[in-house]
This record gives structure tokens, C-alpha cells and sequence, in this order.
């Protein structure tokens, strides 16, 4: 079988996979945190690759190509491979497979280096195929990268054993399989020396095992997200860190066991590491994260969210000499012992900071806030959701530097009014603000929002106004005609939506995990939604601007009838507004 | 005043061209940058004049195109087969000159053109079955029937 097989694919042996760093995560957006990082480039290796075609030395298997009597068979596989390179169907690539030995030799390992697995008899299938004895191509060395992530809750240690044999992998995603322990995972992590990133988040019955066999045999691992694998500890994350210094990004969400000692070895070992997240690593205190903040100079992207042991010695700890020029991402939320000083030492050592979420850290000020404006153009988007000591002023400050902001959320900020939305509204670039629980802010500051001095048109896309009680039908109503990119409007458990059956029926569900209280007062349209909603509210606008000119023309032939009906037109709304509050208290 | 040169096809015609249009070809390129300012044509001894003739005409409507940048190729989902309308018209020619292209495009390492001239392949590829895709490009079957239906079930695990 393995020469059979090696007569087919020698061709592709001794490629070095191109390097596979380049996921652009700055750029991603806060909310989408969650998602994998390894996935989020999942498009570099091989496309690399396929356009280095041209300069493979590619031998023709085969010898009937001695008088190319047809066009087609003047191009060399590596122009075939060009032309299939460019089939996205697997379909096609199988038909190309099937056309003749030359085509199914070119196109075999396009089809083959990124199987696509929707469901799990899809995945069977494959599998038979690596297991064969007597296949046509040795295809465990032809795949690169595998994705289960779509099949993960049927995969289990027994289904994953036939990826034993693969040992090219390159990138392996097993997010959510979640029945899967060691075995034999260790065996494919010490067979795949080739592996740049590796996903095992939410894998929860894994352990440090598995992580030696990583820390003993992937050189090349730039890329490992460990979110949700409870098990593993310092134990094998310090071994790791040592001896796995390539590495650029590392996802340890919810590693909760982990400490101190993991930073540390970290922070003296991996000097490459670009991205790091922490969220929620309870024991992690400030001098692990000065130590790291010291070392690794290059970080783009550090999340420390919910590490609720840290205080602002973590950052004033830092020497005033260093800068940290690459840093566009840092997530503190929750840091609740944070304060003012340490966000003006934060911005002032990564002055191009363009994210910054400082949710919950409730202790900290306007002074802050004035801190943060000297990111000026940088900053594009910042959360300050809880932060309830921030005024007004700060606001106004803040709009005055940071004309680039693009999304600020400032949910629970209790004492901004309509004044600090009139500023927001001066943002050219705005284009998803959250204001939930803003309690005082009313259709003015909607107006503001919408009414843009020059004339352009606003760039809100998402908007998030839930139990901003004061809102009425009317400013709703104008913002949504006014926004024509809107895709998303929260207004759970705003009065004069939630209860009101004709507004509703153009929500999205809730979801499933909500008990009946907040079912009851959830009010979120997004997508079509908005669209439904906006056309209901504009004729509902039309019929009540038809009652008024009835009013104004008496002599109208339905003006009679409709005499009664206008008292309710304008003001009948705002008098229901009231009547509802009552039935709140 | 728009310097030209000349380039020699493999059965011996000469061209002249805008330094700027032959330039599209990186070959072209660096073999001007290595040599010169030259009276003598460039031989290009893999294209025939017909072909190079095709492929001048390319540049020349091409000239003005922005330098490719990388990220368009990067993203694999678009794996796309999409062609302008000019190159759409371009490329209707018999098999034997689109192949001819795409061989001149790679040896002369024209890649928007080469680019090009794989949709155009590919495009005639999507949707087909085997039978279909041999018939189009008159290929032979070379599979003895057991081969053929042994790969055919290697791979059935290939969907949409």
C-alpha cells in the first residue's frame, strides 16, 4: 500500500508549510472575543500554498503525456493544480478526481487538505477511507487541517482514533467535542509534529497529560486555545511555556486551576506570544501580570477579564521606560479593584490602544475617562458598561479626542443624561452604541442621535436601548427611519414596546436560557426585524398624519368620523405611556 | 514619449511594445531591469506570435490595473471563479488558445492573467460529472472500471 501511495503523493512531500500567523484579531470586534482565534485565520496555510504553485517541481506521475495531442494535456500539474485550486465545490474537485489518473493525482490533495465535515456520516465516511488498507492515495498524509467542530457532539475518543494515522495536521479544531479525554488525542498530538494551532476549547476531560505530549512534540505550535479545559494546570503549562516559545496566541478562559507560576513562565519563555487571554483565571494576581507586561513587549491583545484578584499595582508596577506600542486590545473587565491610576498608566505606556474594555471596574472615574482621551484618534472602541461614577463632562471630553470611536458602550452609566448622548452623536463614525439601563435618557437625546449636523446620514448599525424607561413610540420611531443601516435594536423592557403585542410580534425570540420573567420583558429586533418594525411604525405615522389633516380639514369627507379618534392620535400614546408606569409600581 | 521594445516570439516575429504593457509581465520586467536599455528584441522563445499577440492585447487593456494585493487571494472561501466582462470576451477563444495563455501568462508570470485563465478553466469544469468533464476537454479515461469506482468511494464523503 505505501508504495502504491507514495508513487502518488511524493509529489507533495518535503513542502514547508507556509507560516500561519496572520490572524488580523485587532480588527475583530469585542463582542466576537469568544470566538476562536485559529479559526479566525483558518484561510492562510494553504492558500499560501496553492498560490505557490508555479514553483513546485511537480513530476507527472504518469507517462501518457508523451504527445499532447489535446491542449488540456500541454499544462503541467501544477497549472492543474492552479485551475482546481480556484474549484471551491468538493464536488468538483471529486468529479476532477474521477476524470483521469493526471487530474485525480492534481486535484486528490485539494480535496483532501481541508475536508469540509458537516455531519457526522460525512465524517465516517472519510474516516473509512483513512483506515483502508488498499486505497488508491495514502490520505491520512494529505490532510492538514480538520475542523469537527461541526460534528462535535458526536465525536467521541472511539470516533477520533482513525485520525491516528494522520501525521501532516497542521491545524486541528475540536471546539465543543466535549466527550473526548486524552485517548487518543495524545496519539494524534505526538504523531502531528507539523501542528501551528490547536483548539480544544471546551474539551473538559482533558488534562495536563495531553498537554505534556504538546509541550514534548509540536515545535511549530503557534496557536493553542485551551478555553474551558478545566483540567489542565500549571503542571503542564509551565513545561509548555518552556519549551514551546513559538507560540503567538493562547487562549487559557476559565483555566481556572491555573496560577501565578503559568504567567510567569509565560512571561520568561514566550516572547513571541502576540495574543493571551486569562478571562477568568480567579488566581492570577498583579505580580505575575507586571512581570508579564515587562517581558513581553509585543503583545497585541491581552485579556484579563474577571481576574478580579488584580489591583492597579498589576500596571504601576510596570518601569515608566516601557511602551507598548503593538498593544491595540485590553480587556480588564471586572478588574473591580482597578482604578483611575492605573488607566492613566495604562494609556499613557500603549498610547494606540484601539480597544479598551474596562467594564465593571466600578470604581473608576471621569478622571479616567480624561486619561483615556489622550488615545485621541486611536481608540475605536471602549466599554465603560457599570462604570456609574462617569458624568456628563467626561463624556464631552471624550467625544472632543476620541472622534474615531466607533462602538462605546456605557450600560449602567446612571448619571449621564441627554447631554452626554448629544455629544456621542458628534461621533462621524459611531456606529454601535449601548445605553442600556441609561435611565435618563429620553426622545431628545434619540434625536440628537439621529438629526447629524451636516446632513450625512447616520452610521448607527446597533443600538442598544433597553430599559431606557423614558423612550416612546415617537423617538423609536425616529431613529429607526433615520438609521437606514440599522440591523439591531434592543429595547427590552421599554414600556412602550414590550407590552404591546403589534411591536412584538417583529422581535426575535429570547433565548432559551431566560426564565418567564425575562421572556416577558425582552424586546430585541435585529435583521428583518427592524426592517418589519420600521415599516409598521412609518405606517402607523401615516395614518395617525391622515387623522391630523382630518382634524385640520373639516370639510374632508371622512373628517366627521375621524373627528373622535384624533384626540388619541398624538398625545394617547404618551397617556398610555403613564398609565403602564403605574402598573409597573 | 512612451519607450518601446521589441520582443521575438518562438517562430521569430517581432513586436513592438510599451515598455509600460510588457512590464505586466514580471519576466519581461526583471529581464529589463537586468540588462538594460536594449535595441535588440527579447526572445521569448516559449510563445508563438498568435499567442503573445493575445497576451499583449491583455496588458494593454490591463495597464492601468492597481497591483494585486495580497488579500484578495488570501481568503479561500472566495475561491471565487468570477471574471470581468472584458476578460470574459478575452477568453473566448478555442480550447487550444486559452491553454496557450494560461502556459504563456505562467512562463511570462503574468498571475492576474494566469489568474484569469484558470476561472476560465474551472469554470468550465463546475457542475460537471466525470463523463462530462472528459468529454469537454477530451481527456481519456485511463481508470480501469475497479479503480474507477474504488476512488469513487474513497471520496464519497465530498459534499456541498
Amino acid at each position: 500500500m505505501r508504495s502504491r501511495s507514495q508513487r502518488h503523493t511524493s509529489v507533495f512531500a518535503g513542502r514547508a508549510p507556509s507560516e500561519s500567523s496572520s490572524s488580523s484579531s485587532p480588527e475583530r470586534m469585542l463582542d466576537e472575543d469568544h470566538e476562536m482565534m485559529t479559526i479566525a485565520d483558518d484561510s492562510q496555510t494553504s492558500i499560501g500554498e496553492l498560490t505557490g504553485f508555479r514553483n513546485m517541481t511537480v513530476s507527472p506521475g504518469q507517462s501518457f503525456r508523451k504527445v499532447p495531442l489535446n491542449p488540456v494535456d500541454r499544462l503541467p500539474p501544477e497549472l492543474l493544480m492552479a485551475i482546481f485550486s480556484k474549484l471551491a465545490s468538493p464536488v468538483d474537485l471529486r468529479s476532477c478526481m474521477l476524470a483521469c489518473k493526471q487530474w485525480a493525482t492534481c486535484s486528490v490533495e485539494l480535496l483532501w487538505q481541508r475536508p469540509y465535515l458537516a455531519d457526522f456520516r460525512q465524517y465516517q465516511a472519510l474516516v473509512t477511507a483513512l483506515l483502508s488498507e488498499q486505497a488508491f492515495f495514502d490520505y491520512p498524509q494529505l490532510v492538514r487541517r480538520l475542523n469537527l467542530n461541526f460534528i462535535a457532539e458526536m465525536v467521541n475518543d472511539g470516533s477520533l482514533e482513525p485520525l491516528t494515522r494522520c501525521t501532516r495536521l497542521e491545524r486541528l479544531t475540536l471546539t465543543n467535542c466535549s466527550q473526548l479525554t486524552d485517548h487518543p488525542l495524545m496519539e494524534i498530538l505526538e504523531r502531528n509534529s507539523r501542528l501551528q494551532a490547536l483548539d480544544l476549547s471546551q474539551l473538559e476531560g482533558i488534562t495536563d497529560r495531553s498537554m505534556m505530549v504538546v509541550a514534548d512534540n509540536c515545535p511549530r505550535l503557534q496557536g493553542l486555545n485551551l478555553a474551558g479545559c478545566k483540567k489542565v494546570t500549571d503542571e503542564s503549562l509551565i513545561p509548555l511555556s518552556e519549551n514551546r516559545k513559538m507560540l503567538r496566541r493562547l487562549k487559557l478562559n476559565d483555566c481556572a486551576q491555573i496560577t501565578d507560576a503559568t504567567v510567569f513562565a509565560l512571561a520568561s519563555n514566550c516572547a513571541q506570544l502576540l495574543e493571551i487571554d486569562f478571562h477568568r483565571c480567579h488566581q492570577i494576581g498583579d505580580q505575575s501580570v507586571t512581570h508579564l507586561l515587562t517581558n513581553l513587549n509585543n503583545l497585541r491583545e491581552i485579556r484579563l477579564a474577571y481576574c478580579d484578584l488584580l489591583t492597579d499595582n498589576a500596571f504601576l508596577e510596570i518601569p515608566a521606560y516601557k511602551k507598548f506600542d503593538s498593544l491595540r486590545i485590553l480587556d480588564l473587565t471586572d478588574c473591580g479593584l482597578v482604578t483611575d491610576d492605573a488607566v492613566d498608566k495604562i494609556v499613557k505606556m500603549a498610547p494606540r490602544l484601539r480597544n479598551l474594555i474596562l467594564a465593571k471596574c466600578r470604581n473608576i472615574t471621569d478622571r479616567a475617562v480624561i486619561s483615556i482621551t489622550s488615545l485621541g484618534k486611536n481608540l475605536h472602541n471602549l466599554h465603560l458598561g457599570h462604570c456609574s461614577n462617569i458624568t456628563d463632562r467626561a463624556v464631552r471630553q471624550l467625544v472632543q479626542s476620541c472622534t474615531r470611536i466607533r462602538y462605546i458602550d456605557l450600560a449602567c452609566c446612571l448619571r449621564l443624561t441627554d447631554a452626554s448622548v448629544c455629544q456621542l452623536a458628534l461621533l462621524p463614525k459611531l456606529r454601535r452604541i449601548g445605553l442600556v439601563k441609561c435611565n435618563n435618557i429620553t426622545d431628545f437625546a434619540i434625536q440628537s442621535l439621529v438629526r447629524r449636523g451636516n446632513n450625512s446620514q447616520c452610521p448607527l448599525e446597533r443600538v442598544h436601548l433597553s430599559y431606557c424607561m423614558h423612550l416612546s413610540v415617537a423617538g423609536i420611531h425616529d431613529l429607526i427611519t433615520n438609521c437606514p443601516r440599522l440591523t439591531h435594536l434592543s429595547l427590552t423592557g421599554v414600556e412602550a414596546f414590550y407590552r404591546r403585542k403589534e411591536y412584538t410580534q417583529f422581535c426575535r425570540s429570547p433565548p432559551k436560557e431566560f426564565t418567564e420573567n425575562q421572556r416577558s420583558v425582552f424586546c430585541v429586533f435585529s435583521g428583518h426585524g427592524v426592517k418589519d418594525l420600521r415599516r409598521y411604525l412609518t405606517q402607523q405615522k401615516l395614518e395617525e398624519q391622515a387623522r391630523h389633516q382630518g382634524r385640520s380639514q373639516p370639510a374632508n369627507e371622512v373628517g366627521e368620523d375621524l373627528w373622535g379618534d384624533n384626540d388619541d392620535g398624538g398625545i394617547g400614546l404618551q397617556m398610555e405611556e403613564e398609565g403602564t408606569d403605574e402598573e409597573l409600581q | 514619449m512612451v519607450s518601446q521594445i521589441k520582443l521575438m516570439s518562438s517562430d521569430q516575429a517581432t513586436i513592438v511594445v510599451d515598455k509600460e504593457v510588457a512590464e505586466r509581465s514580471v519576466l519581461i520586467k526583471n529581464m529589463l531591469e537586468d540588462v538594460g536599455e536594449v535595441d535588440e528584441a527579447i526572445p521569448i522563445p516559449n510563445v508563438n506570435e498568435a499567442v503573445l499577440k493575445k497576451v499583449i492585447e491583455w496588458c494593454e487593456h490591463h495597464k492601468g490595473d492597481a497591483p494585486a494585493t495580497n488579500e484578495d487571494e488570501s481568503d479561500s472561501r472566495k475561491r471565487s471563479t468570477d471574471i470581468e466582462e472584458w476578460d470574459q470576451k478575452f477568453m473566448q477563444v478555442d480550447q487550444e488558445m486559452l491553454f496557450e495563455i494560461i502556459l504563456a501568462a505562467n512562463y511570462l508570470d503574468i498571475k492576474p492573467l494566469l489568474d484569469v485563465g484558470c476561472k476560465t478553466v474551472a469554470n468550465m469544469i463546475k457542475g460537471k460529472s466525470p463523463e462530462e468533464i472528459r468529454k469537454t476537454f477530451n481527456i481519456q479515461n485511463d481508470f480501469t472500471p475497479e479503480e474507477e469506482e474504488q476512488i469513487r468511494r474513497e471520496n464519497e464523503w465530498a459534499e456541498e
